[in-house]
């Protein structure tokens, strides 16, 4: 049989503009966690033995040495991780032993990662959160819209960002991102 | 016009879907006698309310939550932002 490797859905797309870097982020596998009715205290417990991370609030996101948990709901949260391999979802399952129910995500997604002095400015033209450090702090993460397109939004550091969006529209995504990055830079 | 989500915060309704009076929370009874009518009536009755109505919005671009939101319909006001199961319990929903 063909041995197969995964491709990056943008090609390892990896751009610096002179105070922007855009960069597609790939080989991070992303499994999303629903927590069962009444199942809260269980699930966090289990996920702080399974990951040593607190189930951050809606609205926020917590990172351990390899993993970083996002609450995207009340009943719901997205575990990113490094993994190019299938076996990410079984693995997350079984660490969990059944206190939440796991979905492979990782197809679905494309993880644009934007950095440096100028990016704030380059998402505020798109992005319709406030991203100002009182009301998006280094952690913070929230599922908005981007030029009508659904898209989830992280702060890893003051300067930088992750954005996911959905990997059937990447390219109008990244397109979108990029027009953005160079009418303000 | 801006909702201000109970867990989220201040977000664009252009993030959210409109989904109806939120009297849809109130499902008859199916087993009743008049459960035919009461059906009827959930199913195709609404008020027309020019003034303050709980509307259902589905937050569809942001967390999935269902909301009930109190608005007024002649000046967009917004008086109270509530999660929609929230409402579902008081109303002695188990879910």
């Amino acid at each position: 049989m063909a041995n197969l490797s995964p491709a990056p859905i943008l090609g390892g797309y990896d751009k610096s503009l002179p105070d922007v870097r855009l960069i597609e982020r790939s080989g991070l596998a992303l499994v999303s966690l629903a927590i069962p009715l009444g199942g809260e205290a269980a699930a966090t417990q289990a996920i702080r033995a399974a990951f040593g991370l607190d189930l951050p609030a809606p609205g926020m996101s917590a990172a351990g040495k390899a993993h970083r948990l996002i609450r995207t709901g009340p009943d719901q949260a997205l575990l990113m991780f490094d993994n190019n391999t299938a076996n990410a979802q079984p693995a997350v399952r079984a660490a969990l032993n059944g206190a939440c129910y796991t979905t492979m995500q990782t197809d679905a997604w494309v993880v644009l990662a934007v950095s440096g002095p100028g990016t704030r400015r380059a998402l505020e033209r798109i992005c319709p959160l406030d991203l100002h450090d009182s009301a998006f702090a280094v952690d913070a993460a929230g599922r908005t819209v981007m030029e009508h397109m659904s898209a989830l939004i992280l702060r890893e550091g003051d300067d930088s960002f992750l954005l996911l969006s959905a990997s059937s529209s990447a390219r109008s995504f990244l397109h979108a991102v990029e027009t953005s990055i160079t009418h303000t830079s | 016009m801006i909702i201000d989500h109970p867990l989220l915060g201040p977000r664009d309704a252009a993030e959210f879907v409109y989904k109806g009076d939120a009297a849809l929370i109130d499902r008859p009874d199916w087993q009743a006698e008049d459960a035919a009518d009461k059906f009827h009536e959930y199913m195709y009755l609404r008020d027309n309310v020019a003034g303050e109505m709980a509307e259902l919005w589905y937050h569809e671009h942001g967390d999935r939550s269902w909301l009930v939101v109190t608005r007024n319909t002649l000046t967009h006001k917004i008086t109270s932002v509530e999660l929609a199961r929230d409402v579902a319990r008081r109303r002695g929903r188990g879910k």
